[in-house]
């Protein structure tokens, strides 16, 4: 049985003062003390532990373990030390806390009580906002697609002279610019680069495996075709990784050069071959042709990075 | 307790979700909390207009992240990618419309919720602070109008701002610098767009937010308002909650404001002037519609002169925004009904009558100088 607020506090048989508050223990969530306004005087009110409270009667009544002259001992409530729980947030009191009767109500409005319609209305709002939603998606989604998708560009690029690639089984790379337009922006001239090998019959062997290698174009028509015994071999500049621009390198374990890529230290050899680190296949091998007075010209193509086949992107 | 158990185990995946961050946050009394607000007088109509801001506010925040994916705001791109926003992009013609009529239907909306709080005397006691807080969002409001137009760097918009910064620079003490802090220098140019942009994009909306869930906290703090007339029975009996009548009312209003959004942006599409140069050639410059009133003010003969200026550009305009904010501590009276409050009811006629002539006459005179 839990004594009402107003219940009378008794020393014996005599009431001396009224329970006005209960202070709780916001981490044992339990009462620790309950405070008495004194009948006479100034009605002051005093803090009276939990354990002092001998037996409750009834709900309006409990009885203190003390005589009346021990009572005006307890100390007096400083009020300005507490704050009511309406003023702080502790997780869950409320829930062990039980000083009145139970949960304070209020009656719902006459027109909310056992409204037939709620139902009806929440799903007829739920669809009044699908149709606000709804036709967007479409237009939006085709709003921000615009710029993903482009047509391959097949033009050919001078990047530079052959005469240059002088030992064989070596990196070379080649710098070109290049003009790009992109939506509202002016065209603008991009700087790129390739690597080029002048390849060993055994490198080209090993890069073409003695098959003419076909390039197409996004209806699949062949656009150009490597010869497998072309002495010249172009790989974009772009690894194959993760798409970093990778450098020729000679190092202790490979005194004689590889392609290195500074960012996850994948390792190709002059046949684009991956010898060592985490790329998932070969460097991309560049449409390239050569004329009669050296001049190298490529096809600016690029593949996604990080997959076993080559999956064109420009 | 079993029968707990059983209900738990019949719980589809869904409801075990809502039931796990319910025990950790009290999602359904914070639920229960905003749906069951007690509306004095029962859900009408009148009272969507709040909700249909916040409405058209969330649809100008998701338009104008979709424009800034393609928008630039530099002075030799910021024309252009408009111009690729409207005939490049697919639908983009549509969303920067929306955009643009968006705003007009923004301005709209804050003069009838704040005609609609006047008439049913909402802004007294204890509604002050709701009051505060509506008219500095309805600055913010009108700050969003004039920056936004300058973005897509056109005759029009260029033009506009001129006069604009102009008219602040005739501020006492602080418009001159005002003026430059918004140029960012002497003359309007990169600097002027830069801050355009930012204010737009960063610093109004993040004022807006925060201002509009203070609004909302004052009013769910203080309550509806309720009908301006009836006795206590008769509104205690028309009394239901916030959920499901009036949001059903509120829906169905941002339903309505969507589709005429929607309407006039495919009826009238943006189509950008000129780009922008300090020489307006044919061009008559002019603000956007809900600046005419003020606009045509300036022509009149009494607001020449320098001290004229100042009275119709920024003391009467001032002096006015003054004496709303004052307004709940003047009209103290609690009497809310306003067939009987003469002065308000004559005082909203009387500036509803002025601005709507003002506005026609500028578009008469606009006709006249075409």
């Amino acid at each position: 049985m839990q004594p009402k607020l107003t219940a009378k506090a008794l020393c014996g048989d005599k009431e001396v003062g009224k329970i006005s508050k209960v202070i709780v223990d916001p981490l044992s969530h339990e009462i620790s003390d309950v405070v008495v306004r004194e009948l006479d005087g100034q009605g002051a009110e005093r803090q009276v532990p939990i354990c002092q409270i001998q037996e409750v009667v009834n709900e309006e009544e409990i009885v203190l373990r003390c005589s009346p002259d021990e009572f005006v001992r307890f100390p007096l409530l400083e009020r300005d030390q507490y704050v009511t729980v309406k003023e702080v947030e502790i997780a869950h009191l409320e829930d062990h806390l039980h000083v009145e009767p139970g949960e304070i109500l209020v009656p719902l409005p006459r027109l909310e009580q056992g409204v037939p319609r709620r139902t009806f209305f929440t799903n007829m709002t739920h669809a009044i906002g699908t149709l606000i939603a709804l036709p967007l998606v479409f237009p939006v989604l085709k709003y921000l697609m615009k710029p993903m998708f482009k047509p391959y560009d097949n033009a050919w690029f001078s990047v530079g002279n052959i005469k240059k690639v002088s030992k064989e089984n070596v990196g070379f790379q080649f710098k070109f610019t290049r003009g790009f337009k992109e939506a509202f922006m002016p065209e603008q001239q991009i700087e790129k680069n390739i690597w080029v090998v002048k390849a060993t019959p055994a490198v080209q062997k090993e890069v073409y495996g003695g098959n003419d290698r076909k390039f197409f174009d996004d209806k699949g028509e062949v656009i150009w075709v490597n010869k497998a015994n072309s002495p010249y071999i172009g790989y974009s500049g772009k690894c194959p990784h993760l798409g970093c621009g990778y450098k020729w390198r000679k190092t202790k374990n490979f005194p004689d050069g590889v392609f290195l890529c500074p960012c996850h230290l994948s390792i190709y050899d002059e046949a684009g071959k991956v010898i060592d680190g985490p790329a998932p296949r070969p460097l991309d091998i560049l449409p390239m042709q050569i004329n009669a007075s050296g001049e190298i010209k490529i096809i600016d193509i690029e593949y996604k990075a990080g997959v076993n086949n080559q999956i064109r992107l420009l | 307790m079993k029968e707990d158990i059983q209900a738990v185990n019949q719980q589809n995946a869904f409801e075990k979700v809502v039931e796990f961050v319910d025990e950790r946050v009290g999602l359904k009394t914070i639920q229960a909390k905003m749906l069951n607000e007690p509306i004095p007088g029962g859900s009408r109509w009148a009272y969507a207009f709040g909700s249909v801001l916040l409405f058209i506010f969330i649809l100008q925040v998701v338009t104008g992240i979709l424009l800034m994916f393609y928008y630039v705001p530099s002075t030799d791109h910021a024309y252009a990618s408009t111009q690729y926003i409207i005939h490049e992009v697919d639908y983009g013609w549509f969303l920067l419309s929306y955009h643009f009529w968006g705003s007009s239907a923004m301005v709209v909306m804050v003069f009838a919720h704040m005609s609609q709080v006047f008439l049913w005397g909402a802004y007294k006691k204890p509604r002050e602070l709701i009051w505060l807080v509506g008219l500095a969002l309805f600055g913010i409001v009108m700050g969003f109008g004039f920056t936004g137009y300058l973005l897509p760097w056109d005759q029009r918009a260029y033009w506009a701002t001129v006069v604009g910064v102009e008219i602040m620079d005739k501020t006492p003490l602080v418009g001159d610098f005002l003026a430059r802090f918004l140029k960012g220098g002497p003359t309007p140019g990169q600097m002027t767009l830069s801050r355009f942009f930012v204010i737009h994009v960063m610093v109004l909306p993040a004022a807006l937010a925060g201002l509009a869930g203070l609004h909302i906290f004052l009013f769910r703090k203080a309550g509806p308002a309720g009908p301006f007339r009836g006795t206590p029975e008769e509104i205690k009996a028309k009394t239901d909650y916030f959920f499901p009548r009036q949001i059903w009312k509120d829906i169905v209003a941002m339903a309505t404001v969507f589709l005429i959004i929607c309407s006039l942006a495919f009826i009238e599409p943006v189509v950008l002037l000129e780009q922008a140069t300090p020489d307006p050639g044919d061009y008559h410059p002019e603000p956007e519609w809900y600046f005419l009133f003020l606009f045509q003010l300036l022509r009149l003969k009494i607001f020449g002169g320098q001290f004229g200026q100042f009275l119709g550009a920024i003391a009467i305009p001032g002096a006015f925004m003054a004496f709303l904010a004052a307004l709940p501590f003047l009209d103290t009276k609690p009497e809310r009904n306003i067939f009987k409050r003469p002065v308000a009811l004559i005082g909203w006629t009387v500036i509803m009558i002025f601005i709507l002539v003002f506005t026609v006459s500028a578009i008469i005179n606009r006709e006249f100088l075409h």
